[in-house]
Protein backbone atom coordinates (compact mmCIF):
# COMPACT_ATOMS: atom_id res chain seq x y z
CA UNK A 1 0.00 0.00 0.00
CA UNK A 2 1.38 3.42 -0.95
CA UNK A 3 1.42 6.18 1.66
CA UNK A 4 -1.17 8.09 -0.37
CA UNK A 5 -3.48 5.10 -0.21
CA UNK A 6 -2.76 4.77 3.48
CA UNK A 7 -3.79 8.42 3.91
CA UNK A 8 -7.13 7.72 2.20
CA UNK A 9 -7.69 4.72 4.47
CA UNK A 10 -6.66 6.70 7.56
CA UNK A 11 -9.33 9.31 6.89
CA UNK A 12 -11.93 6.55 6.58
CA UNK A 13 -10.58 4.94 9.75
CA UNK A 14 -11.01 8.01 11.97
CA UNK A 15 -14.62 8.53 10.90
CA UNK A 16 -15.39 4.85 11.44
CA UNK A 17 -15.96 4.10 7.75
CA UNK A 18 -13.28 1.49 7.17
CA UNK A 19 -14.74 -1.90 6.26
CA UNK A 20 -13.70 -4.89 8.40
CA UNK A 21 -11.90 -6.49 5.45
CA UNK A 22 -9.87 -3.29 4.93
CA UNK A 23 -8.89 -3.04 8.57
CA UNK A 24 -6.22 -5.76 8.57
CA UNK A 25 -4.50 -4.28 5.54
CA UNK A 26 -4.71 -0.83 7.11
CA UNK A 27 -3.21 -2.02 10.40
CA UNK A 28 -0.38 -3.74 8.51
CA UNK A 29 0.41 -0.54 6.60
CA UNK A 30 0.11 1.47 9.81
CA UNK A 31 2.74 -0.74 11.41
CA UNK A 32 5.01 -0.52 8.35
CA UNK A 33 4.81 3.27 8.06
CA UNK A 34 5.37 3.60 11.82
CA UNK A 35 5.70 7.09 13.32
CA UNK A 36 4.79 8.73 10.00
CA UNK A 37 1.51 6.83 10.01
CA UNK A 38 0.72 7.66 13.63
CA UNK A 39 1.40 11.36 13.02
CA UNK A 40 -0.94 11.34 10.04
CA UNK A 41 -3.72 9.53 11.92
CA UNK A 42 -3.43 12.08 14.75
CA UNK A 43 -3.93 14.85 12.18
CA UNK A 44 -6.94 13.05 10.73
CA UNK A 45 -8.84 13.39 13.98
CA UNK A 46 -9.37 17.00 12.91
CA UNK A 47 -12.10 15.52 10.71
CA UNK A 48 -14.05 14.07 13.64
CA UNK A 49 -13.60 17.33 15.54
CA UNK A 50 -14.85 19.31 12.56
CA UNK A 51 -17.99 17.22 12.15
CA UNK A 52 -18.85 17.75 15.80
CA UNK A 53 -17.99 21.45 15.63
CA UNK A 54 -20.15 21.89 12.52
CA UNK A 55 -23.26 21.30 14.67
CA UNK A 56 -24.99 23.95 16.71
CA UNK A 57 -24.16 23.16 20.38
CA UNK A 58 -27.09 21.64 22.29
CA UNK A 59 -27.96 22.45 25.88
CA UNK A 60 -27.76 19.52 28.27
CA UNK A 61 -30.20 19.21 31.15
CA UNK A 62 -28.93 21.02 34.25
CA UNK A 63 -29.25 17.80 36.25
CA UNK A 64 -26.70 15.96 34.13
CA UNK A 65 -23.66 17.78 35.46
CA UNK A 66 -24.85 17.49 39.05
CA UNK A 67 -25.40 13.73 38.65
CA UNK A 68 -22.04 13.32 36.93
CA UNK A 69 -20.12 15.17 39.65
CA UNK A 70 -21.96 13.20 42.33
CA UNK A 71 -20.95 9.93 40.65
CA UNK A 72 -17.32 11.06 40.46
CA UNK A 73 -17.38 12.12 44.10
CA UNK A 74 -18.79 8.72 45.12
CA UNK A 75 -16.18 6.96 43.00
CA UNK A 76 -13.40 8.92 44.73
CA UNK A 77 -14.67 8.08 48.22
CA UNK A 78 -15.08 4.34 47.45
CA UNK B 1 -7.11 16.51 30.39
CA UNK B 2 -3.98 16.25 32.54
CA UNK B 3 -6.08 17.26 35.54
CA UNK B 4 -8.57 14.50 34.83
CA UNK B 5 -5.73 12.03 34.48
CA UNK B 6 -4.76 13.10 38.03
CA UNK B 7 -8.40 12.45 39.06
CA UNK B 8 -9.07 16.11 39.76
CA UNK B 9 -12.87 16.45 39.78
CA UNK B 10 -12.66 20.21 39.19
CA UNK B 11 -10.86 19.51 35.90
CA UNK B 12 -13.78 17.31 34.83
CA UNK B 13 -16.19 20.06 35.82
CA UNK B 14 -14.31 22.54 33.60
CA UNK B 15 -14.12 20.07 30.72
CA UNK B 16 -17.86 19.47 31.02
CA UNK B 17 -18.62 23.19 30.93
CA UNK B 18 -16.46 23.64 27.87
CA UNK B 19 -17.53 20.66 25.77
CA UNK B 20 -20.96 19.43 26.88
CA UNK B 21 -22.77 21.46 24.23
CA UNK B 22 -20.62 20.09 21.41
CA UNK B 23 -20.85 16.49 22.57
CA UNK B 24 -24.59 16.73 23.27
CA UNK B 25 -25.15 18.07 19.74
CA UNK B 26 -23.19 15.15 18.34
CA UNK B 27 -25.10 12.56 20.37
CA UNK B 28 -28.41 14.19 19.54
CA UNK B 29 -27.54 14.13 15.86
CA UNK B 30 -27.01 10.39 16.09
CA UNK B 31 -29.94 9.30 18.25
CA UNK B 32 -32.50 12.09 17.74
CA UNK B 33 -33.90 11.83 21.26
CA UNK B 34 -33.38 14.56 23.85
CA UNK B 35 -33.75 12.43 27.01
CA UNK B 36 -31.63 9.58 25.68
CA UNK B 37 -29.00 12.09 24.57
CA UNK B 38 -28.79 13.52 28.11
CA UNK B 39 -28.41 10.04 29.60
CA UNK B 40 -25.73 9.14 27.10
CA UNK B 41 -23.94 12.44 27.70
CA UNK B 42 -23.62 11.60 31.38
CA UNK B 43 -22.26 8.14 30.52
CA UNK B 44 -19.82 9.65 28.03
CA UNK B 45 -18.36 12.09 30.56
CA UNK B 46 -18.10 9.25 33.06
CA UNK B 47 -16.22 7.23 30.46
CA UNK B 48 -13.96 10.21 29.78
CA UNK B 49 -13.22 10.29 33.50
CA UNK B 50 -12.55 6.54 33.61
CA UNK B 51 -10.59 6.32 30.36
CA UNK B 52 -8.58 9.55 30.62
CA UNK B 53 -5.46 7.61 31.51
CA UNK B 54 -5.58 6.08 28.00
CA UNK B 55 -5.52 9.50 26.33
CA UNK B 56 -2.20 10.45 24.78
CA UNK B 57 -1.58 13.97 23.49
CA UNK B 58 0.80 12.47 20.94
CA UNK B 59 -2.11 10.72 19.29
CA UNK B 60 -4.24 13.84 18.87
CA UNK B 61 -6.12 16.60 20.63
CA UNK B 62 -8.51 15.93 23.54
CA UNK B 63 -11.56 17.00 21.50
CA UNK B 64 -10.83 14.48 18.74
CA UNK B 65 -10.52 11.73 21.35
CA UNK B 66 -13.73 12.77 23.11
CA UNK B 67 -15.67 13.05 19.85
CA UNK B 68 -14.54 9.57 18.82
CA UNK B 69 -15.60 8.18 22.18
CA UNK B 70 -18.93 10.03 22.17
CA UNK B 71 -19.76 9.00 18.61
CA UNK B 72 -19.04 5.35 19.37
CA UNK B 73 -21.21 5.44 22.49
CA UNK B 74 -24.02 7.19 20.65
CA UNK B 75 -24.00 4.70 17.78
CA UNK B 76 -23.81 1.79 20.25
CA UNK B 77 -26.75 3.31 22.11
CA UNK B 78 -28.70 3.67 18.91
CA UNK B 79 -28.14 0.03 17.99
CA UNK B 80 -28.71 -1.32 21.50
CA UNK B 81 -32.08 0.29 21.85
CA UNK B 82 -32.99 -0.86 18.37
CA UNK B 83 -34.07 2.66 17.72
CA UNK B 84 -33.10 2.65 14.08
CA UNK B 85 -36.68 2.64 12.89
CA UNK B 86 -37.75 5.42 15.21
CA UNK B 87 -34.66 7.51 14.45
CA UNK B 88 -35.28 6.92 10.76
CA UNK B 89 -38.75 8.39 11.09
CA UNK B 90 -37.52 11.36 13.07
CA UNK B 91 -34.65 11.95 10.68
CA UNK B 92 -37.03 11.78 7.76
CA UNK B 93 -39.29 14.29 9.48
CA UNK B 94 -36.38 16.60 10.27
CA UNK B 95 -34.99 16.32 6.76
CA UNK B 96 -38.36 17.29 5.33
CA UNK B 97 -38.48 20.29 7.63
CA UNK B 98 -34.85 21.26 7.07
CA UNK B 99 -33.71 19.79 3.74
CA UNK B 100 -30.09 20.84 4.02
CA UNK B 101 -29.66 19.82 7.64
CA UNK B 102 -25.89 19.82 7.79
CA UNK B 103 -25.49 23.28 6.36
CA UNK B 104 -27.72 25.09 8.79
CA UNK B 105 -28.07 28.06 11.09
CA UNK B 106 -25.61 30.20 9.18
CA UNK B 107 -26.91 33.60 10.19
CA UNK B 108 -25.53 36.88 8.98
CA UNK B 109 -24.08 37.49 12.43
CA UNK B 110 -22.17 34.21 12.29
CA UNK B 111 -20.78 35.11 8.89
CA UNK B 112 -19.66 38.52 10.11
CA UNK B 113 -18.11 37.01 13.19
CA UNK B 114 -16.18 34.52 11.10
CA UNK B 115 -17.66 31.92 13.38
CA UNK B 116 -15.80 28.61 13.54
CA UNK B 117 -18.94 26.62 12.90
CA UNK B 118 -19.72 28.65 9.82
CA UNK B 119 -16.20 28.17 8.48
CA UNK B 120 -16.39 24.41 8.94
CA UNK B 121 -19.87 24.27 7.43
CA UNK B 122 -18.54 26.20 4.46
CA UNK B 123 -15.79 23.61 3.93
CA UNK B 124 -18.32 20.77 4.14
CA UNK B 125 -20.92 22.65 2.13
CA UNK B 126 -18.84 22.88 -1.05
CA UNK B 127 -18.79 19.10 -1.36
CA UNK B 128 -21.16 17.57 -3.92
CA UNK B 129 -24.37 16.43 -2.16
CA UNK B 130 -23.61 12.74 -2.81
CA UNK B 131 -20.28 13.04 -0.97
CA UNK B 132 -21.91 14.93 1.91
CA UNK B 133 -24.58 12.26 2.17
CA UNK B 134 -22.06 9.40 2.21
CA UNK B 135 -20.04 11.09 4.98
CA UNK B 136 -23.17 11.96 6.95
CA UNK B 137 -24.39 8.35 6.84
CA UNK B 138 -20.98 7.00 7.83
CA UNK B 139 -20.18 9.45 10.62
CA UNK B 140 -23.55 10.33 12.15
CA UNK B 141 -25.39 7.07 11.44
CA UNK B 142 -22.49 4.67 11.89
CA UNK B 143 -23.22 2.97 8.58
CA UNK B 144 -20.64 0.80 6.86
CA UNK B 145 -19.76 1.37 3.22
CA UNK B 146 -21.92 -1.62 2.31
CA UNK B 147 -24.88 -0.29 4.27
CA UNK B 148 -24.53 3.10 2.58
CA UNK B 149 -24.37 1.41 -0.81
CA UNK B 150 -27.56 -0.52 -0.04
CA UNK B 151 -29.40 2.48 1.39
CA UNK B 152 -28.52 4.79 -1.48
CA UNK B 153 -28.72 2.11 -4.16
CA UNK B 154 -25.19 2.96 -5.24
CA UNK B 155 -22.32 0.62 -6.19
CA UNK B 156 -19.94 -0.08 -3.30
CA UNK B 157 -16.95 1.25 -5.25
CA UNK B 158 -18.76 4.55 -5.84
CA UNK B 159 -19.54 4.90 -2.13
CA UNK B 160 -15.90 4.29 -1.27
CA UNK B 161 -14.77 6.88 -3.83
CA UNK B 162 -17.30 9.43 -2.54
CA UNK B 163 -16.12 8.95 1.02
CA UNK B 164 -12.44 9.13 0.12
CA UNK B 165 -12.80 12.20 -2.10
CA UNK B 166 -15.12 13.99 0.32
CA UNK B 167 -12.97 13.36 3.36
CA UNK B 168 -9.82 14.45 1.50
CA UNK B 169 -11.48 17.70 0.43
CA UNK B 170 -12.62 18.41 3.98
CA UNK B 171 -9.22 17.49 5.38
CA UNK B 172 -7.45 19.79 2.90
CA UNK B 173 -10.00 22.56 3.52
CA UNK B 174 -9.49 22.34 7.28
CA UNK B 175 -5.73 22.56 6.81
CA UNK B 176 -6.18 25.79 4.88
CA UNK B 177 -8.39 27.12 7.67
CA UNK B 178 -6.07 26.06 10.48
CA UNK B 179 -5.06 29.61 11.39
CA UNK B 180 -8.66 30.86 11.38
CA UNK B 181 -9.90 27.96 13.48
Amino acid sequence: MSFEEFQNRARLFVVGALEPDEMAEFEKARHEFGARAEAFIAECYSLSEAFALSLKPAKASDQIKARLMEMVKNRQTD
Amino acid sequence: MEGIQREDAEALSQLYDRYNGILKALVLRVIHNEAEADDLLQEIFMEIWNQAKNFSAEKGKPLGWMVTLARRRAIDGLRKKQAYARAEERLQHETEQQPDAWVHNSTEEEILDGDRRFLIQRVIGVLPPAQQQAIELAFFRGMSQREIAAKTNTPLGTVKTRLELGLKKIYDGLKELRDEL
